[in-house]
């Protein structure tokens, strides 16, 4: 049953470690090069002695090259489950060739595992390595920036993308066993990986331990450290506040002293005319309108001490859902399928 | 062949609804072994239905059925022992010829590699050929030659010469036969062409309307229809119509 899974897989198999080879090699690289700048940075601090600001430029030069890396990594469970995994049973059901192997001496069941257990576990090899290489190639950057909890970053690092391509491949495999069709069990696929891929940091994460809470005065200083205010609705809030060694999860609309919030009349105004008075940084008169007011915003934090706690409960969540889809697949090939 | 003479094929009030649509309605049959079934009747009769149901691969409605007296793919040995040749004759194309006899090979612990080879040497199939370019003739001896190596009890063909010209239908017909002799095993064969199953069955089920019209040896049942002077397909029609009127 192995020789067979692998007969069949060896062409996906060799397609996916060709596409890692190349992978590999732009990350190797990517690595190299962060390692050179680094080195060439710190040597222009050891001078003047303050590495802070040196560093952090170093830091901001590669970013967003890692954050668009980040993003695409975000697509490599979508993409094994669409290709690796949908196919899996869907193929064999459209070529009819499944009432071929139902009838050799091997149960459906046994069939089914040894197929979901080959594939899942090459998916999962995979993305472990794809990480592996990725985490090594940001880890100077990500020492720096310190910003591993952050929610692309933390699905692109360390053990969560294992979990992630089991998912995948499990998902993969039930919707293929359920449309019994290849091209729209990728389809299905792909969206439901990329639904829960915004989903699960957004609504999921932030709730896998208590979040520590903290009110923060929001002062004109405050409120230009901030890196964007107010909202197409209008609403009262602002936009990428940050606290050291955090992931912040949860912020709340800016509140007034009695903790109601702010009246979006008295937002606007602050926001479209406000008093002039020469105030400078990056919004000028209306942090200083707004200052005046003496808010706060309610702040729900994860402290950087629980990332491993969170990468083992993330991995953990995917595991869980893709033994259930697995178990699922089970159960019904004995009992459903023609 | 089973030592003994447990039914090959053993139903009661076996019933399969798609919906509410009946592909085979209350059916009792007891079939003893070492036969040659010959199922027939025009399409949408419930030949595949009952077949697939005696292959384990769909399950009935309502009602039991026991093939070799268990039931139908109770567990891998009892597969085992089954060899089921579907419709169309579904191969792997990406596979060769060869690549399907190891899989035969590696997934039946009773696999019978001489057999095999000879087989498909016998029928002028090259093993390095991809079972994707292979005419509907020749696919079908694979799929035939996987089904009969594994050296099952029972037999289980689809319409397997349905698809095929003359000359192929003559030719897997006759490695049936000979598989049949070679093996012991029973056969059953579903085919709305009455001149294939005159030639190579022992026993005769019609099916029309998703029942059983009639079951039972060939010899019995010339002998009864028209004082045995009656053509099988005669004796056929004849149900078949009765069953219309």
């Amino acid at each position: 049953m192995i020789w067979l899974s692998w007969r069949q897989f060896r062409l996906p198999l060799l397609v996916g470690v060709v596409c890692l080879a190349l992978a590999a090699a732009f990350l190797v690289h990517l690595g190299w090069d962060i390692r050179e700048a680094r080195d060439a940075y710190e040597a222009r601090c050891r001078t003047p002695g303050d590495c802070g600001p040196v560093l952090a430029q170093f830091a901001g030069d590669y970013q967003n090259t890692l954050l668009f890396v980040a993003a695409g990594f975000a697509l490599l469970p979508a993409v094994i489950g669409a290709f690796w995994g949908a196919p899996l049973v869907a193929r064999e059901l459209e070529a009819g060739t499944h009432r071929l192997v139902w009838n050799q001496s091997v149960t459906r069941r046994r069939w089914f595992t040894v197929k979901v257990a080959v594939v899942g576990l090459a998916g999962m090899a995979v993305a472990g390595v794809a990480s592996a290489l990725l985490t090594w190639a940001a880890g100077p950057v990500d020492r720096v920036a310190d910003d591993r909890f952050s929610t692309v970053v933390f699905g692109a690092r360390n053990i969560a993308p294992v979990a992630y391509a089991a998912f995948a491949v499990a998902l993969g495999v039930t919707a293929g066993l359920l449309t019994r069709r290849t091209v729209p069990a990728m389809a299905l696929t792909m969206l439901c990986c990329t639904v829960l891929q915004f989903a699960v940091p957004n609504l999921v994460r932030p709730h896998f331990m208590a979040a520590e809470r903290l009110s923060r005065p929001m002062t004109a200083e405050a409120i230009n450290q901030a890196r964007g205010l107010g909202s197409i609705t209008g609403a009262a809030v602002v936009k990428g506040l940050t606290l050291p060694d955090a992931w912040i999860s949860d912020v709340s609309e800016l509140r007034t002293a009695d903790g109601r919030p702010l009246a979006e009349a008295k937002f606007t105004e602050c926001f479209d005319d406000p008093p002039r008075t020469g105030a400078t940084g990056t919004f000028g008169d209306t942090a200083a309108c707004l200052g005046k007011l003496d808010l706060h915003v309610d702040i729900g934090y994860q402290p950087d001490d629980r990332y491993w706690p969170f990468q083992w409960i993330e991995s953990a969540f995917y595991l869980a859902l893709a033994a259930l889809l697995a178990a699922f697949g089970w159960w019904r090939i004995r009992r459903r399928i023609s | 062949m089973p030592p003994d003479s447990t039914p090959v094929l053993h139903a009661e009030g076996l019933t399969k609804r798609y919906g509410r649509r009946p592909a085979l309605t209350d059916c009792h049959l007891s079939i003893p072994p070492g036969r040659v079934i010959g199922l027939v009747g025009p399409n949408g009769a419930g030949k595949t239905t009952l077949l697939q149901l005696a292959g384990g691969l769909i399950a009935p409605t309502s009602g039991t059925l026991r093939v070799l007296g268990a039931p139908p793919a109770a567990n891998a040995a009892h597969v085992a022992r089954v060899g089921f040749v579907a419709q169309d004759t579904p191969v792997y194309a990406s596979f060769t010829v060869a690549d399907h006899l190891r899989l035969g090979a590696r997934l039946n612990p009773s696999w019978d590699r001489s057999l095999a080879e000879r087989r498909i040497a016998q029928a002028g199939l090259n093993p390095a050929q991809k079972a994707g370019r292979l005419s509907g003739g020749q696919r079908a001896q694979l799929a035939l030659t996987i089904a009969a190596a594994k050296r099952p009890d029972l037999l289980i063909l689809d319409e397997p010469a349905a698809a095929l010209d003359p000359l192929a239908r003559d030719a897997f017909l006759r490695s049936l036969g000979d598989f049949v002799a070679e093996l012991g095993a029973s056969a059953v064969l579903s085919s709305h062409l009455l001149s294939d199953v005159e030639r190579v069955c022992d026993y005769l089920i019609v099916l029309r309307d998703s029942r059983v019209r009639v079951a039972g040896e060939v010899r019995e049942l010339l002998a009864v229809h028209h004082g045995g002077t009656g053509t099988l397909a005669d004796l056929v029609l004849g149900h078949l119509r009765e069953g219309s009127r």
